[in-house]
Order: C-alpha cells, then structure tokens, then sequence
C-alpha cells in the first residue's frame, strides 16, 4: 500500500467530475466524541445559520445549521446542506438518551440510504488526534451501519505540540494523509479555530465527493446491503438493537480494538514510526507532565479543588445577579419609559389613545416583550460563562470535583452549578443545565432549580418576615433558604425514587480534555444561538402569559367600569383570586389578597409585594411609615383568615411560595428545554407540594 | 494494589477491572482495558484520581478507581 497520498485523494481523485453536478439539500450528521472540537466545527461551518431544536421525543437538543459553499460550477451557485451536531459519544453502544439520539440519527440515515438510490446523507466523523485510539474506535462502529464517511482531523495542533503524545514533532499534514491512505476514506486536517487556514473547503469537497461516490472503510464490514463502494463483506452488527449480551459485545469490541491496532500500525508504517505509537502501550515510560498536568496540581488538589469550585460557582452567581442587574435595570426602564411613551403617542396620533388597544398594547404586550428583553442580560452572560467555562476545559473539572456532592440524588457533579446559581435567579440556572451529558439528568435537575430560592423570592421574605417577625426577621429569612436547600435534598430523594428511578450515579470515568484559551467568535456564536432560542421559544410563551395577565386585569366584573379602566378590586382577576383563595384557607392564608399575591407571583416574584400593596391599596414601602402600613395591613387580614395564627400563616405563605413555580419566565424556559409534558408534571406537583408543605406548617405552627 | 494505593508518577499496568461488566466494558472502549499501561497524575479528593493513558487524561472517581487493579511495570535496563 501506498503512503504518498494526500489526505484527500481517495475520494477527490475518482469523483472530481461528479462533485461539480449539482446536489440536493444533503444532510450531514457530526459524530465524535466529547470535547474532540465537533461543535467548534459545526460553528465555523455554519456561522450564524444555525438553531437548536430537540430530537423527536426526546429533550435531547441538536444543534441543527445550514452549511453554505460556494460550488465550483461556472454559475458560481452556493451548495446548502444541512448539518447536524450529534451529542458526543465514545461508542454507538449508548448508555444514555444522548448517545441513543446519536445511535438512532446513523442508523436511521443508514436505513434511508439503502432504501433510495440517492445517497441522502454523509458522516463526518471527528477524530481527536489527541486520543486516535479511541476515536478510531468509534470511527469503527459507525462504518459498520455502513453510512458514507469522512474524517474530519481535530486538535492536531494539540497532539504534535502536547510533550506526551504520542504525535509530539509529528507533520500535521503527513499524519492526515496516513490516516486517509490506511483508511480508505478522505481524511481533512481541520482547524476550526481558524476559518480561512481551516480546512473548511476541503471538508465541503470530500463530504459532496463522499455523497456521490461512497467509500467503504478498510477492513471495516458495513451492514447488509450497504451501499459503498469497494464492502468486504456483511456484517451482522445493528447498534440500535438492544445489547443485552455483554460477552458478545466484548468480543466484537476486541476485533474492532485489533482492527483499530491494525491501522496504527499501517500508520506507523507510513509514517515510519517504531511500533506502536497510538495505541495504550505506547505510553513512554516515564510521564512527562504536560501544562494541564501542572494547573490540575491545583484545580484537582484535594484540599485546592473544591475552594476553587466553589469560587467559580460564586463568580456565576456574581454575574449573573450583580453584573447582569444594570443592564437589566437600564432595558427595563427604555422599555417602560421612552417605548411605551412612544408607543402611546403613536397610537394617540391614530385615535386610539387611552383606549383598551392602548392597555393591550403597552400593559400586555410591550410589558410582555420588555420582560423577555429584561432577561437577555442574565441569560447572555451565563451562556457566556458556561461557554467560557466548557471551551477552557474547566467544566469537566467541575463535574469531576463536585461528583461526590451530587451523587446521593444520582446527579453528575455538574448539576451542583446550576443548582448553586438557581439561588440568584433560577432562569439561567435551568439554561445552565445543558451542560449535563445526560438527558434525564438535566430533567431531573431542571425539576429541582425551582425549589431553590432565588433573589426575587428575598423581597417578599423581608416583607413578611419584618411585618410577622419584626425581632427574628434574619433568623426567619436564614430558615428560609435552609428550607430550600432541604427541599432540592429531599425533593432530589423523593423523585429518584419515584419518577426519576433509572437516573443514577455510575462510576465517574470522564477523559479530561487539555486547558485551552476559549476562542471567542466561537463563543460569540454559541451566546448567540442559545440566547436566540430563548427569545423565540421561551419568549412567545412569555408575552402570551403577560397579555393573558393584562386581560383579566382589564376586564371589570361588575359592569361598573369600562375594559382598561378597572380598578384591581373589580377585575376579573381578582375575582379568579378570590374564588381561589377558600383553597388556601387550611394553610391560614386563605385571603384575597394573599391569593393575588400568588397568582401575580406566579408571573414574576419581584412583582408580589407591589400587588400586595395595590389590594390593600396603599403604596409600596417606600417610608418607614408606609412599610409599617403595608405590615399593619398583612398582619390583620393573615390574622383573620387564620384565626389569629398570622405568624403560623405567614411562615406558611413564605413556605408557598418558595415552592410553587418561580415564574412564568422559569417555566417557559422548563418548556424549551423539556417539553409540555415535564413541565405541565412539574407544575402540578410544585403547586401539590406547595400547598401540603404550606398546610403542614400552618397547622403545626398554629398548635405549638 | 488498586488505583487508590498506587504513587503518582509510577507506570503501571492495569490488572484487573471489578467494576460492573457494563461499566468495565464502556471503559474498555474509552481505552482503559486489561494490559493498560498508566501513570496517576494526580490525587484528587475524596480518593478520586486522574490517570495518564496513552497521551489522555481520565478522571476517575474514588469509588471506580478502588476497583482498578494495578501493577507496577518493571522495565529491564
């Protein structure tokens, strides 16, 4: 066998003439495993042409793009195809329902292109040059479904500067094309880092020639009846069948390791290297200690890591409280001064000012959009910080020093993150769930971020607790968020052994990627694209709510007052509020205006104590006079609507609303990571919960 | 002697794997199988350690690694 080649003559030298025929939108799957830079590569091949969406029937997201080029046909037309960034696995054997969708999407591809003559669809399977053996492995499970491939060659800047890898001094380009020659398929050097040196054309080439003209891997035996070019012989391998018997798969899993050995040494040989180089042996025999090595003396350290953790936790809570506050402040007050000043000017030019359209437009509409431009701040940075966080390789980290904290609620150690920022604000909280591998880990978590207690949740404790409590106020407000951390532990407990039985925390095998520089236009584009969804399939959810809202406020009950023009106490909504509030009554708080409290919590917490305010129909605390008011107030009617047990029904309302939903903002966001389905369940048994717990003190506190 | 027990720095050869099969086999496939050469490069807490194979660093808690059997290579020369 030849070396000479370049990495992509295999297929570029025999189809060169059919790459230039016009193709068809052609689907194109990224598989590899975690942190081998596939979704570095999907960003630089799809630039800003990209959203996320959710595998049919599953919360698993996939980031799904348009991957523009420009053809080589003298009428210069763009070539589109669609690219898809599978979550990352280490093998096609899945363990979880991240690795099943990637599982799935290759045998499905596989299955539609033996049922057409077209070839709909090609693989482009990244190898970590870092890790080839491991890679190749994989590689070696996704020729066996029999799917047109390319390899797509990450991180060799890495593997032939890294002073332990087996590739250290090794040419970038005689690798890949060593690789190519023993393989069989194209091989493309990428640096997705870098657009204009990146190999991106080169990729586009092979993936159409690929399309056109598909290649088999050598040594490699593809499904029945697959199609590509040059197929040893069926294999009986489906990967989407159960695997129940391990001593079969074993031994399928060694002739794919001897395979994988086979082609390091085809390699070696091209590359006249000693054998072997890229397989576990090849280990030198003393370590040399790489840079990533030396920072993990420290992030790793026993007595080190967890401080440092924890230090990065409370930098994201900083952020995502105190840094993102001004610019949510600053768009709250363009929103609601100038825009709506315009907007009613402009609709009193048209005759319509004052009018129920005005109410609609700027109390419900505009409210609704400024809520939603509110939260872009919070959610910005903390896709930012994430992004930071996973692109520097300090995320894995995090998950391998807090993995002993989560592991009594079957949780990877990431989860601790997400549960710590809820604290702050529990919207960027469940966004920062998507940093779990698995799918109902993220759930499971995203069940829990709302019975932690975030910031907005403070104001109505000090309110309550300096009217209830005036000399144990902090005391008051402390046991409140320890009940919070009690009911994320005991929520935690109580769901893994119910619904959440098969979530569980396995032994904690994760491979550490290298300390990198995050690369920002990555980044960038990845803060965009997540902040994106959030405004079109959270955000319409939102400023539905807010109008729905507006709508019950508007609408008078009596007859006495015209639509727009109601008074809080002849609205629509507060009768719905009143005719909830007898529910209330066996928690003490069963009172109108403590059940209007609630349904405007339910739209946002910041926004409870000024409802309070309004029913009573006084100001918000602004004085001491008006705070002793407003207190004066809350204490009389809890008293009579709990038979002089105000303090047991205070405590209680403060219980309710720690653990009903956070707000409408929090539960759009559940329903755009989750689903309806998860997010109507948890609703339920947030406000089940809520209510019983809220009884439970009620009628204990009221007895001692 | 396990993971746990071994020094860091020191190569060894991993002998034995008590984990579960399915966890033994999914670890066999991210590289770490009977015959493995490694080194500990570092203790981490609560027992947990991170290891060098074949130029990758896998982090490995307490628990998992207390099942790893290991030996130490002796070269000649």
């Amino acid at each position: 066998m030849s070396c000479h080649g370049t990495a992509q003559n295999p297929v570029l030298s025999r189809s060169g003439e059919a790459a230039l025929a016009p193709l068809p939108l052609l689907r194109v799957l990224l598989v590899g495993g975690p942190n081998v830079g596939k979704s570095t590569l999907f960003n630089a091949l799809t630039g800003s042409r990209q959203h996320t969406t959710n595998a049919p029937g599953t919360t698993v997201e996939l980031a799904t793009g348009t991957w523009r080029t420009a053809a080589g046909d003298p009428a210069g037309a763009a070539v589109e195809r669609e690219i898809i960034d599978l979550p990352g696995t280490y093998s096609l054997l899945a363990r979880s329902s991240d690795e099943q969708v990637t599982t799935d999407a290759l045998w499905e591809l596989a299955r539609i292109s033996r049922q057409t003559s077209a070839h709909p669809g090609v693989v482009v399977v990244v190898l970590d040059a870092t890790a080839l053996a491991r890679s190749l492995y994989l590689l070696a499970q996704v020729a066996e479904t029999g799917v047109p491939i390319v390899v797509a060659l990450t991180m060799l800047d890495l593997a032939t500067t890294a002073t332990d890898s087996p590739l250290a001094r090794e040419d970038p380009e005689t690798l890949a094309g060593a690789l190519a020659t023993t393989l069989g398929i194209p091989v493309v050097r990428m640096d997705a880092r870098n657009r204009t040196a990146g190999g991106v054309s080169e990729l586009a080439g092979a993936v159409d020639a690929v399309a056109e003209l598909p290649l088999c891997v050598r040594g490699i035996a593809p499904s029945t009846s697959s199609f590509c070019y040059g197929a040893p012989g069926a294999a009986l391998r489906q990967y989407d069948a159960p695997h129940d018997d391990l001593e079969s798969e074993l031994e399928h899993a060694e002739a794919l390791f001897d395979w994988v050995e086979h082609v390091d040494e085809q390699v070696n040989s091209c590359l006249a290297l000693p054998l072997p180089r890229l397989l576990p042996e090849s280990e030198p025999r003393r370590l040399r200690r790489t840079f990533s090595d030396r920072v993990d003396t420290v992030l790793l350290n026993p007595w080190a890591g967890i401080p440092v953790f924890l230090a990065v936790v409370w930098l994201l809570f900083e952020l995502t409280t105190r840094f993102a506050a001004p610019l949510q402040s600053a768009i709250n007050q363009l929103v609601n001064g100038p825009l709506a000043a315009a907007v009613t000017w402009l609709l009193g030019l048209l005759g319509l000012g004052d009018s129920w359209v005005q109410g609609l437009l700027v109390d419900g509409l505009l409210v609704g959009v400024g809520t939603v431009l509110t939260f872009l701040p919070v959610m910005a940075v903390m896709f930012a910080a994430l992004g930071v966080l996973e692109d520097s390789g300090y995320l894995a980290r995090a998950a391998f020093v807090a993995d002993r904290a989560m592991r009594s609620l079957g949780l990877d150690g990431r989860a601790l993150l997400p549960l710590i920022v809820g604290f702050g604000c529990n919207l960027p909280a469940l966004a920062a769930t998507r940093t779990l591998p698995r799918a109902r880990q993220r759930l499971l978590t995203g069940m829990l971020i709302p019975l932690t207690s975030c910031s907005a949740r403070l104001t109505v404790y000090v309110l309550m607790a300096s009217a209830f409590f005036p000399d144990h106020a902090g005391t008051v407000i402390f046991a409140m968020y320890l009940t919070s951390v009690l009911l994320v532990l005991g929520g935690g407990l109580l769901l893994r052994r119910t619904a959440f039985r098969d979530v569980h925390a396995g032994p904690f095998m994760l491979v550490l990627p290298q300390y990198q520089r995050p690369h920002l236009r990555t980044l960038a584009m990845s803060v965009r694209l997540r902040v994106g969804s959030f405004v079109v399939r959270a955000g319409k959810i939102i400023v539905l709510t807010m109008v729905i809202v507006w709508a019950l406020m508007a609408v008078p009950v009596s007859g006495q007052h015209s639509v727009g023009h109601v008074p809080v106490t002849d609205s629509l909504y507060y009768s719905v509020a009143s005719g909830i509030a007898p529910m209330l009554a066996p928690a003490g708080f069963g009172n109108d205006h403590a059940a209007a409290a609630l349904m405007t919590g339910f739209v946002a917490k910041e926004v409870v104590v000024g409802s309070f305010a309004q029913s009573y129909a006084v100001a918000e605390p602004g004085s001491p006079t008006r705070a002793e008011s407003l207190g004066e107030r809350l204490r009389t009617s809890f008293a009579e609507s709990s038979g002089g047990h105000g303090g047991a029904a205070a405590l209680a309302f403060m219980v309710f609303l720690l653990a009903y939903t956070p707000c409408v903002a929090a539960l759009a966001e559940q329903r755009r990571l989750f689903g309806w389905r998860p997010t109507v369940s948890a609703l339920t048994a947030q406000l089940a919960g809520a209510w019983l717990l809220a009884v439970l003190v009620f009628q204990v506190g009221s007895r001692l | 002697m396990t993971l746990p027990e071994s020094p860091l720095g020191a190569e060894l050869r991993v002998t034995g794997l008590r984990l579960a099969a399915a966890d033994a086999f999914r670890l066999g496939e991210m590289g770490i199988r009977l015959g493995t050469l490694a080194h500990v490069t570092q203790h981490a807490a609560f027992g947990g350690r991170v290891i060098a194979v074949a130029g990758s660093r896998f982090a490995l808690d307490g628990g998992t690694a207390a099942l790893i059997d290991v030996e130490p290579v002796e070269r000649l020369g």
